[in-house]
């Protein structure tokens, strides 16, 4: 589960992601505010008479209030911007004593209370202390009342109109606190709801990926049982039969310990537990380790296996060797499969701009429609099945490579082969050589 | 099983499965245990050839067909046998083989299909093939 925000022993402390609303629909919730404090014109009126006399004490107020809060140890964390922060803070606490006596008490004055809320909120100060500095200032402004005001009876109606806007004062900040909260709530709301949404996603992909594993591992272990079943039961005609049944039954174990390997890859890679061994290694070394695997496999079928990069010097790439060979041969033995007739190059390209080598491999096969291009690299997306008959493999071998190739820092990708036919699929990888080092001339 | 009994003897059957493999398991399958001729094929009109010159005693059909197509689109063994239902000259068992081995699926997939009777893969016993095959060419 995501965090909820960090919840202490002073409630949740609203992160700094809550929206702030544009405009609030105010109206109500101060005409109902004002008949439950019993907020008469009467009172605005006197509240407006006090406004020149309560003048004069605004800065102290600020004074005051400014002694107390900051100083303490829990909304010490907040106000960090030292002298500088305190004096701003001061005249906007000046500006907003000034308008306890404005004598109109709509909802543009609501609005102005409620972004003081939200400002608040958003520097993360605890409801607690603007509730306990608004207790400050109420003493202070009651206090000054009174030095106004000594006799009682003179007193009484302004310091009940005080006490009134005070306290819808008071509420209207701790609505902005409850506004801001529930807009928070929203906002985690949202992306629980997103998150639960992508898990089921990944759980849909998931139990595809498990019923596509099952169906293709299922295939060639029913094909070893089928078929050894019948050398078993004495159906083949002559030993020549039974040679080549169990030539199948071999076949057929190859492809599912392939299928085992290429899962146990791809799910070490998703699962970010393939480790590779990142060192400075020569390209020749790597090729001609990796196509006299091919080369059999392309003489079977008469397919010219030709090696563009023979007559080449190579510069040194920053890559795993024994990652770097799979991908290679995998791309190799890709472009033989799906060749019949035609032949499987390789060249490669030294980009000094980009500081890369790029391998193609470029065959004469049957292709890939530009509109597949991309998804070949995709767990389980193989060619256009009706060019496949007899072809099989796991599915997963240009997904694994895509993946090593992106680990070693590398691209990949395809595209067709020369005059649109067959296809060029390609892959780079970083050179050696850092940046700083200077370069040799090249020979 | 005693190979001189030759349960499906002078039956041919037309066997339509696209994994190689398997096509070829059923064709040995029927041929030596069952002593049948057998056809394989995944080319929809070659297939349909067949059927409308009533060469065919049964067709063993598998579900799912990635090979085959029918005027330009994919075609299943379920539409397949639709079709080849349609096109038959005389009566045609249709067993229709899938590796779907969900429950329910068995009845969806012969009411949709209108095949004769079902079989689940993996089979390995050739025996229980060529019975389920002959009880359908010749229901007794």
């Amino acid at each position: 589960m995501p965090p909820l925000g960090s919840i202490g022993a002073s409630g949740i402390i609203l992160r700094m992601s809550a929206p702030e609303p544009t405009r609030l629909p105010l109206e109500s919730f101060v005409d109902e505010m004002k008949r439950y404090l019993h907020l008469l014109p009467e009172d605005a009126a006197l509240l407006k008479e006090l406004r020149p006399l309560m003048e004069k004490y605004l800065p102290e107020m600020a004074e005051r209030f400014y002694a107390q809060i900051p100083h303490h140890p829990g909304a010490s964390r907040v106000f960090t911007g030292g002298e500088a922060q305190v004096q701003r803070l001061k005249s906007t606490l000046q500006v907003w004593g000034r308008g306890l006596f404005n004598g109109v008490y709509d909802e543009d004055y609501a609005e102005d209370r409620y972004r003081i809320g939200f400002r608040h909120v958003r520097i993360t100060l605890d409801q607690k202390y603007v509730i306990s500095a608004m207790g400050v200032v109420r003493a202070f402004l009651m206090e000054k009342l009174f030095d106004e005001f000594p006799a009682r009876e003179q007193r009484l109606a302004y310091s009940q109109a005080l006490g009134k806007i005070l306290d819808l004062d008071l509420n209207l900040m701790c609505d902005s606190y409850f506004r801001a909260t529930m807009a928070h709530l929203h906002t985690l709301n949202q992306e629980l709801e997103q998150a639960s949404a992508q898990l089921a996603e990944a759980n849909a992909i998931k139990d595809e990926f498990l019923a596509q594993v099952s169906h293709d591992l299922r295939t060639p272990l029913n094909s070893i049982l089928s078929f050894t079943k019948m050398v078993l039961d004495g159906f083949c005609r002559d030993p020549e039969e039974e040679k080549e049944v169990l030539r199948d039954v071999f076949s057929s174990g190859q492809l599912l310990l392939r299928l085992v390997n290429d899962l146990l890859d791809i799910s070490a890679i998703e699962a970010g537990k393939l480790a590779l061994d990142l060192e400075e290694i020569e390209p020749r070394t790597v090729l001609d380790s990796t196509l006299p695997l091919v080369a059999i496999q392309a003489a079977s079928k008469n397919i010219r296996l030709i090696d563009e990069t023979l007559d080449q010097t190579l510069p040194t790439v920053k890559s795993d060797e024994i990652r770097f060979r799979q991908v290679l041969l995998n791309l190799l033995s890709n472009a033989v499969k799906f060749t019949a007739q035609g032949y499987v190059l390789v060249r490669a390209l030294h980009n000094k701009h980009e500081r890369h080598l790029r391998i193609e491999i470029e065959d004469t096969g049957i292709g890939v429609p530009i509109e597949k291009r991309n998804v070949v690299f995709e767990k389980f997306v193989r060619h256009d099945p009706k060019a496949l008959r007899g072809v099989t493999g796991s599915g997963l071998g240009l997904a694994i490579a895509k993946r090593l190739v992106e680990m070693m820092q590398g691209k990949i990708g395809l595209e067709a082969g020369p005059g649109g036919k067959g296809s060029v699929v390609w892959f780079t990888l970083p050179l050696a050589t850092p940046m700083s080092t200077p370069e040799a001339p090249d020979r | 099983m005693n190979r001189d009994t030759q349960p499906l003897r002078g039956n041919r059957i037309l066997i339509v499965e696209d994994n190689a493999l398997v096509a070829k398991f059923f064709r040995m399958a029927l041929e030596r245990a069952g002593g049948c001729e057998c056809i394989i094929s995944e080319d929809v009109p070659e297939i349909l050839s067949h059927v409308a010159a009533g060469e065919v005693d049964l067709v063993l059909l598998d579900v799912s067909l990635t090979n085959s197509e029918w005027k330009g689109q994919a075609i299943n063994g379920i539409e397949l046998c639709r079709l080849l239902k349609e096109r038959s000259t005389r009566r045609l068992p249709v067993l229709l083989a899938t590796a779907h081995a969900m429950s329910g699926d068995r009845e969806r997939f012969l009411e949709s299909s209108g095949a004769d009777g079902y079989l689940e893969k993996p089979v390995y016993d050739s025996s229980v093939l060529v019975e389920k095959v002959r009880s359908l060419i010749n229901p007794s």
